[in-house]
């Protein structure tokens, strides 16, 4: 339960302590305002309170004893209040008035004038609890008598005010839009870095931060940089270095391939040749994946309908036994702009794949939407792990390695077909079909 | 009709690593094929000047003088054939390769069998076509409309657009479109395709050629470009210009 209450996300968590805090001091400066509002209301009961008690005072204590009584019944009180004149000081059911409110009766009480000296009250009683709904006053004439008055007060109200539920669900409502957009708006860079990070791990060499914004976020933006360009200088590295090896590997495999052809036993022999074979294949693969695509190959209008049906009739001739599982389905023509021998390329290694894992490849041309035209290729293999859908596009991941032996793969076939179709501005993905089998789905601009 | 391979052929192989020049040399030889191997430009000059050689194989990556300035220099001598070693993948040295005149390419590491059938099959070719090699550097032949590229190793169609082929089916369509309108024999055919094509030969070459009527839109059941001559050929029926 906690959990939830405590949000995820930075902004929601910035938010909710800003505004939790905010509500705080709210809070605290409302009491302290309506604290106030007691003290003053306090203080106007007591002056009512002080001008009703002694104007009943200034009458009784003007007449005989005897017509006191009289006079009070007569007199007009006005409502929540009674009075008595007795021999005795008020024998109240309330406590005796805490010092500091009686002290506010006493002075308010002294302020109303009485008519002189002789008429002043010799004791004074005041009683009235916390609670505050009533207050009992003893007042001692100078001829001994008591006049005990019972008068209701409203019990002070802090938080009754009209306005202030209302003021405090404004103001709180407009200072949680203002923290809400603040929050936003200073976590957004946050959200950037995380969308450029995932960038970077899909690929290298994406654009750069824009290292702008406040400090922090510039100098995290920077260092971001920094980072992306080491891991590029990285990767780089050790393409150059596959990429030497692959250069200097091939006088060592054509020598071999040289002295196989002086070896009698027949067998062996092409054993050794298709060891070579394949070999030359991972060296040519890993040549390939080195190789920047948007360099050396000029862009040319090529028949795509052409380059698949020629893709799969080397892809039958290599595999005599699935050529019946290859088929095209699609247009007749499609002129599109590419490098020609990137994208042979590209297409082989895909459907390559699907008839060395799948043991079929169903290719369908579904002309441009919206300037993109797609190719689906289908196989009727075991698929792929769901989770390993978008892992085998990193470059030396491979599958299951019992089927990659037999198969040569180096890892390299699917990072560099999607190398290929981003570099012409497409892409390839994957999917498990729902009736078994891999449909990958190549898209690209026509 | 083969005159080179009639007398024993004697060619010029120019590669830098000592143990491929000696393989290839005893290669070669075993199959009938006289070797001379030198390791760079000079060496390669000197040896040309003193002998007499019906082809070239010459690696483009060469120490000092570099494989192309040599083909450039043997191109102002003679029209020899060349054929090219060029690293896998660099295509700009095998486009420039061809467009200087080389005859062929066989990208390192080559297997030496393919080798060897490109060696013979431009032997035979220059043999073939004596009378006319005057300008061995055709940049394209013309056909129909169509336009074959043999430095970019690419067919275009009358719109300029790239139809790709396969290795077979180029070579075929080259042996094709050099002897227009005269008849190859499949066993000719046969020794172009082998080295490249896996499987069954005899049946490859239908199948390469059904392909390229295809590409070439050719109906095969009444095909006007690519026609079967009775008695196992095919010719390629149609005026090639030079270009």
């Amino acid at each position: 339960m906690i959990v939830r209450l405590w949000p995820r996300s930075l902004a929601a968590r910035t938010a909710l302590v800003l505004l939790l805090g905010l509500a705080l001091v709210q809070v605290a400066g409302l009491t302290i305002h309506a604290l106030d509002r007691v003290d003053v209301q306090r203080l106007a009961q007591a002056r009512d309170v002080a001008l009703r008690v002694v104007g009943l005072y200034r009458t009784v204590v003007a007449l005989p004893v005897s017509e006191r009584e009289a006079m009070l019944a007569d007199l007009h009180r006005g409502p929540g209040i009674s009075a008595e004149v007795s021999p005795r000081p008020p024998a109240s059911d309330l406590p005796e008035m805490p010092p500091f409110l009686a002290r506010l009766f006493r002075v308010n009480m002294n302020l109303v004038p009485i008519g002189g000296q002789p008429y002043r009250w010799q004791e004074l009683h005041l009683f009235g609890g916390p609670d505050w709904h009533r207050i009992d006053v003893g007042l001692k004439t100078p001829d001994g008598e008591w006049l005990n008055v019972r008068i209701a007060v409203e019990p002070p109200r802090p938080w009754h005010s009209p306005g202030f539920l209302m003021a405090f669900l404004v103001m709180t409502a407009a200072a949680a839009g203002l923290i809400l957009w603040a929050v936003r708006r200073l976590t957004a860079p946050v959200a950037i870095l995380a969308a450029a990070a995932e960038a970077l791990g899909r690929d290298v060499n994406a654009p750069p931060l824009p290292e702008d914004g406040p400090t922090e976020v510039a100098t995290a933006a920077a260092a971001f940089n920094t980072m992306a360009s080491r891991i590029r200088r990285f990767v780089q590295d050790r393409t150059e270095l596959l990429t030497a090896i692959g250069h200097d590997l091939r006088t060592p495999i054509t020598r071999l391939k040289l002295r196989a052809e002086f070896i009698d036993d027949e067998e062996q022999r092409a054993k050794i040749m298709a060891d070579l074979e394949e070999l030359e294949a991972m060296v040519s693969a890993t040549l390939a994946f080195g190789r920047d695509v948007r360099s050396g190959e000029p862009v040319t209008s090529v028949d795509l309908v052409e380059l698949l049906r020629t893709v799969l009739d080397e892809a039958g001739d290599a595999r005599p036994e699935a050529a019946e599982a290859l088929a095209y389905d699609g247009p007749a023509h499609l002129t599109v702009r590419v490098r020609s021998l990137s994208l042979k390329r590209a297409l082989s290694n895909l459907i390559g794949n699907a008839v060395a894992y799948g043991g079929a490849a169903r290719v369908r041309l579904l002309p441009p939407v919206d300037g993109m035209l797609t190719i689906e290729i289908e196989d009727d293999g075991p698929g792929i792990p769901p989770e390993e859908l978008d892992r085998v596009f990193e470059p030396f991941h491979r599958g299951e390695p019992s089927r990659n032996r037999e198969t040569g793969g180096m890892g390299l076939g699917l990072p560099i077909a999607r190398n290929i179709m981003r570099a012409h501005g497409g892409d390839v993905a994957l999917a498990n079909r729902p009736q078994g089998g891999v449909k990958v789905t190549v898209t690209l601009p026509g | 009709m083969l005159r080179g391979m009639e007398q024993s052929p004697h060619i010029l192989v120019i590669d830098d690593d000592r143990d491929i020049r000696e393989l290839l040399g005893r290669f070669l030889e075993k199959h009938q094929i006289r070797v001379t191997a030198v390791r760079d430009a000079k060496e390669a000059r000197r040896a040309w000047i003193n002998g007499h050689y019906q082809l070239v194989v010459l690696d483009l990556m060469l120490p000092g003088e570099s494989g192309l300035d040599l083909a450039r220099w043997l191109r102002t001598q003679t029209d020899v054939p060349i054929v090219m070693l060029t690293a896998m993948g660099e295509e700009t040295d095998r486009i420039i390769g061809l467009e200087l005149g080389a005859d062929d390419y066989v990208p390192k590491p080559f297997n030496p069998r393919e080798l060897l059938a490109r060696i013979r099959a431009v032997l035979r070719r220059a043999g073939d076509q004596d009378d006319h090699r005057h300008d061995p550097a055709a940049r394209a032949y013309r056909f129909g409309g169509w336009s074959l590229e043999p430095a970019r190793r690419r067919l275009l169609n009358p719109d300029s657009v790239e139809v790709p082929l396969t290795g077979g089916e180029y070579d075929l369509l080259v042996a094709l479109v050099e002897r227009a309108n005269r008849v190859l024999t499949r066993d000719m055919l046969l020794d172009l395709l082998r080295g490249r094509q896996a499987g069954p030969f005899d049946r490859a070459i239908d199948v390469a050629i059904s392909r390229l009527r295809r590409k070439l839109e050719d109906d095969g059941r009444n095909a006007q470009l690519i026609k079967t001559v009775r008695g196992g050929g095919y010719v390629l029926a149609a005026t090639v210009e030079r270009a």
